[in-house]
């Protein structure tokens, strides 16, 4: 692959940077995982697991298989992406085959989001390409890597911040920022942004509601021993909080960037000396249908006070719902070591 | 047609003295590898400045070659002087060449680079021409295996120094600091024969984050970023050519309240960067340097302002 190629959407994988407070800022991206995407097929380009016109088989539901999609399109790869049919709406799934991907449909009637199903379908396809590549978001460890370049941005353009906010999905994002920023800021402090029903920071699995956050599998990319804190929102107060982002500053972002608003402007509120920067991992077109679908412009609170005072101080394992919000001193811990406690 | 020229041309003899003088570095801040603009990884390091070593050069042009020098094993500066005689394409194609430098030799204070840059200005002040820095640095690089920044003299950039390109010209001036300067008591270095380190993903990486760091360090002044980014380097630098007492030397720096650790990555000395006016933590990192045994240590301020204007 030649550097004019690979920097095709160079541009389009870089955030914009938006001064929400003197000491909060939000790194407000078009599309994230563009970049650990682009960074996983950079690497194995060069270590030639991926050739020219090969193959890329991920199990994915959401804007990761779309970032794939855009580099496959662009860098003119073949693309099968597996999914659930608990997962994938159909505007979505037509917007994946218009750049010419494959979508693999699962069945999940127990709307679990079939992970295992899904990873055997994956295998399946490699054993019958054995060119095939598999990215493999959750345990590649470019993906965190990646995220160096948005560390850059920040120390170039914000300078020293004091406090990291995110929410965690692959825990690629999270893990990767919070490492290479702390190589710079070794004080930094790191929140972890979760829903209820997630597994990644030790509660039992249930459905969520919240799209592109939580995950009911713990990824071997998200670093547990990186965290400080752990809030958990719930999907009403993450919705909300979207729409406050929307209404109050006019940055039009998913529930992902909502949730973790919510909790880096309680912060920024609670400790003024202290630099605050959280990431917004997409844009609101998704969610068009469900999170931004009200009836009344009355019913959007314009500040995140008003959505809620705080998290309740939690012990582990919260049974919160979807109007809760909860915290957890992590205190840079493993998940054996945390849940040894408990 | 105007004469350019106010003065003479007699006056201007051919056996006109050219001289050239360039400080000498103490290591690095920052070495690795680095994007360039078009996402091309390049080696690349920025410079510590160390103003109280220089090298001087003076040049007495003839026009039958060749040149020679002395000290007579300053050969690269021999070469230097005929790759600038060639790109100046003056009728003079030898010369007398006069090398008078106080840098020690060896020990990664680019005394070779120096010498070479002082070479390349003596014989372009000869020809009264300035070089731009980019070609002082491209000739200094033809004359060497590796070069340095030298040529930019105290304005702080990332540069290439296989390559001889800059990589990045940083936004300000360096940080004011003080560095007490040391031998690790580790053998010299011989640059010529040093294979370049190779570098794994992960570090490729860190080293984007140093580089902003610098960059932001230099923009806003901040000695304590830049301190950092240079005990950062170092400890990665341990992986490719460990300095034996590290340990200690990092010890050190945070007894004394120093800013961080700066080594010459192709080198066998190191530094304690200090900020300016920090007389006390400088004063204490010396004695426990001369405690724990190490040698050769020397102190010069990097960007010294006048006081009155602190």
């Amino acid at each position: 692959m030649n550097g004019f190629a690979r920097s095709k959407l160079q541009e389009y994988e870089s955030p914009r940077v938006a001064r929400l407070r003197p000491n909060l800022w939000g790194l407000a991206f078009s599309l994230m995982k563009l970049l650990p995407a682009r960074f996983m097929l950079d690497r194995a380009e060069e270590t030639g697991e991926l050739r020219a016109g090969g193959h890329i088989v991920e199990t994915t539901s959401g804007t990761f298989g779309l970032a794939l999609a855009m580099l496959a399109a662009a860098r003119q790869y073949r693309l099968s992406l597996v999914t659930a049919d608990s997962l994938v709406d159909d505007v979505f799934e037509h917007r994946l085959k218009l750049l010419g991907a494959t979508v693999v449909v699962t069945e999940d009637p127990n709307k679990s989001g079939n992970q295992r199903v899904r990873l055997d379908v994956v295998r399946t396809l490699l054993s019958q390409d054995l060119t095939a590549f598999w990215p493999n978001q959750y345990a590649n460890a470019h993906n965190p890597m990646s995220y160096a370049s948005v560390a850059s941005l920040i120390i170039r353009k914000i300078g020293r911040v004091d406090r990291l906010v995110a929410s965690v999905g692959s825990g690629g994002s999270i893990s990767g920022t919070a490492h290479f920023l702390r190589t710079a800021f070794p004080e930094l402090e790191v929140v972890a942004v979760d829903t209820y029903g997630s597994v990644l920071f030790g509660q039992p699995p249930a459905p969520r509601r919240v799209r592109g956050m939580g995950n009911s599998i713990v990824p071997e990319n998200l670093r547990h021993d990186l965290i400080d804190h752990v809030h958990w929102v719930g999907a009403d107060l993450a919705h909300q909080a979207t729409l406050a982002l929307y209404r109050a500053h006019g940055i039009f972002a998913g529930p992902t960037s909502g949730a973790a608003f919510l909790v880096a402007d309680w912060f920024a509120r609670r400790d003024p000396q202290l630099k605050t920067v959280f990431l917004l991992p997409d844009e609101g077109y998704r969610y068009l249908s469900t999170v931004y679908a009200i009836d009344q412009l009355g019913d959007v609170n314009l500040s995140t006070e008003s959505i809620s005072p705080g998290p309740l101080i939690a012990q582990l394992g919260p049974a919160g719902n979807d109007a809760d919000w909860s915290s957890f001193v992590w205190a840079r811990r493993s998940l054996a070591q945390v849940m040894s406690r408990t | 047609m105007r004469n350019r020229r106010p003065i003479s041309d007699e006056s201007i003899s051919s056996t006109k003295v050219g001289v050239g003088r360039c400080c000498g570095h103490h290591g690095e801040f920052l070495q690795g590898v680095f994007a360039d603009d078009v996402h091309h990884l390049k080696r690349g390091l920025l410079t510590v400045p160390c103003p109280i070593y220089r090298s001087h050069a003076s040049f007495w042009p003839r026009e039958t070659g060749p040149v020679t020098v002395r000290p007579a094993w300053c050969t690269k500066a021999v070469k230097a002087a005929e790759l600038t005689l060639k790109l100046i394409k003056e009728s003079i194609i030898g010369g007398d060449l006069t090398i008078d430098s106080n840098i020690p030799p060896g020990s990664g204070f680019g005394s070779s680079t120096a010498d070479v840059i002082a070479t390349i200005r003596a014989v372009a002040d000869f020809a009264q021409l300035v070089l731009p820095r980019d070609t002082v640095s491209r000739i200094a690089v033809d004359a060497e295996i590796a070069s340095d920044s030298l040529a930019y003299g105290d304005q702080p950039v990332l540069f290439g120094h296989r390559s001889g390109a800059l990589i990045e010209t940083f936004e300000g001036d360096y940080p004011r600091l003080v560095i007490v300067g040391f031998d690790t008591g580790d053998p010299p270095v011989a640059t010529d024969e040093f294979a370049p380190a190779r570098y794994s993903p992960e570090e490729i990486e860190t080293f984007s984050i140093l580089r902003a760091l610098a960059a932001r360090a230099i923009r806003s002044g901040d000695a304590a970023a830049l301190g950092r980014v240079s005990s950062v380097s170092a400890e990665m630098n341990q992986r490719h050519l460990p300095i034996s007492r590290f340990a200690d030397i990092v010890k050190i720096s945070g007894i004394s309240g120093a800013l961080g650790v700066q080594v010459a990555h192709s080198g066998n000395v190191a530094g304690l960067v200090f900020g300016a006016g920090e007389r006390d933590q400088v004063d204490a990192g010396r004695r426990i340097l001369h405690e724990e045994g190490f040698g050769k240590v020397i102190e010069f301020d990097v960007f010294a302002a006048p006081r009155a204007w602190s």
